[in-house]
């Protein structure tokens, strides 16, 4: 190669790209008498070569970005989705039919609301043993709900019906 | 609140009450008797202590739990079972109870102004004990409904 420096190397590197005619000129500009008269031109040709190289760079690049997030936007559950599936297993139901709560124990994950629903056609209460809630008086088909923050068991009744008794155990 | 004694749903204090309503109901039939075979003085405390004990028991239980588990139902829920025999058996009760201690006032001392004194005590007994056990029976029908599970569902 006739010179150093980044011009000479766009120059051949342009030339092997752009084939034999290019590589014509780029032989011929070296060794015929016209090099100086053609350079402006093939300088500008070769830029104008460089630019469309750049451009398809760019665009081949762009393609294959926009494939490879497609791809992982179908392959991995969508985040709204996941945290919709979350809150909807973060909500559980306890329910209070003749004299009991059903399921009297129930597993829980942190985070999770639970409702107790009176089914009965008898008042109920919900009372934590520990103190940690307490429901008014529940009528048939009224509700309260407790939201479990930290892991634990906690035990609970009915004021009324000291026989009723449950469990909710927060993992 | 600890568990009943009878095996029902019920705290221990409304399965207290209720033992005690059933053996103060029996206390009164004795007294009743004590009258009859003309042992008047002995029926006089029988009934005297029945009487001013139950008064004990509805201001110390039966009041404090009508507030409430009843009281707030009223009149919304008077359609349902648990919420008519309830107030049923309070209705009742006071009047009964009321009419108990006119009688204790009437026939045992002389507080009560000469006028609003009775002469006939009989029939007023009588009436009174019947009444009794009617508040009796529908206090029994109201523990069934608030305590004691259904057997078929």
């Amino acid at each position: 190669l006739a010179g150093t420096g980044d011009e000479e190397w766009h120059r051949h590197w342009v030339c092997l790209k752009a084939g034999s005619a290019g590589r014509n000129r780029f032989e011929s500009g070296r060794n015929g008498g016209q090099h100086h008269e053609n350079s402006n031109v093939s300088k500008n040709k070769q830029l104008k070569e460089k630019e469309e190289i750049m451009r398809r760079s760019v665009s081949i690049a762009t393609f294959f970005a926009v494939a490879i997030l497609g791809i992982s936007a179908l392959t991995a559950p969508p985040k709204n989705l996941a945290a919709a599936t979350q809150e909807k297993t973060e909500a559980a139901e306890v329910k209070i039919d003749n004299f009991s709560f059903g399921p009297a124990e129930l597993t829980v994950p942190a985070g999770t609301t639970v409702t107790w629903t009176n089914r009965d056609d008898i008042p109920h209460t919900v009372v934590s043993t520990d103190k940690v809630f307490k429901s008014k008086v529940l009528d048939t088909d009224e509700k309260f709900s407790f939201k479990f923050e930290k892991a634990g068991t906690y035990p609970y009744f009915c004021s009324i019906h000291p026989k009723m008794t449950g469990k909710v155990i927060v993992q | 609140l600890s568990r009943g004694l009878l095996g029902t749903a019920a705290p221990l204090a409304a399965d207290l009450v209720l033992l005690l309503e059933i053996a103060m109901g029996v206390g009164l039939l004795v007294g009743a008797w004590l009258a009859r075979t003309r042992r008047f003085r002995q029926h006089a405390w029988c009934q005297s202590v029945i009487v001013v004990f139950n008064l004990v028991l509805i201001a110390l239980a039966m009041i404090p739990t009508f507030r409430i588990q009843v009281l707030p139902r009223i009149p919304q829920k008077l359609g349902k079972a648990y919420v008519a025999l309830a107030t049923a058996h309070a209705a009742l009760g006071s009047v009964t109870e009321l009419a108990g201690l006119y009688i204790l006032l009437a026939a045992g001392t002389r507080l009560l102004p000469e006028k609003i004194r009775i002469t006939q005590y009989k029939p007023w007994m009588r009436s009174v004990l019947v009444l009794w056990w009617l508040v009796l029976l529908l206090g029994f029908a109201t523990y069934v409904r608030w305590y004691v599970p259904h057997l078929f569902r």
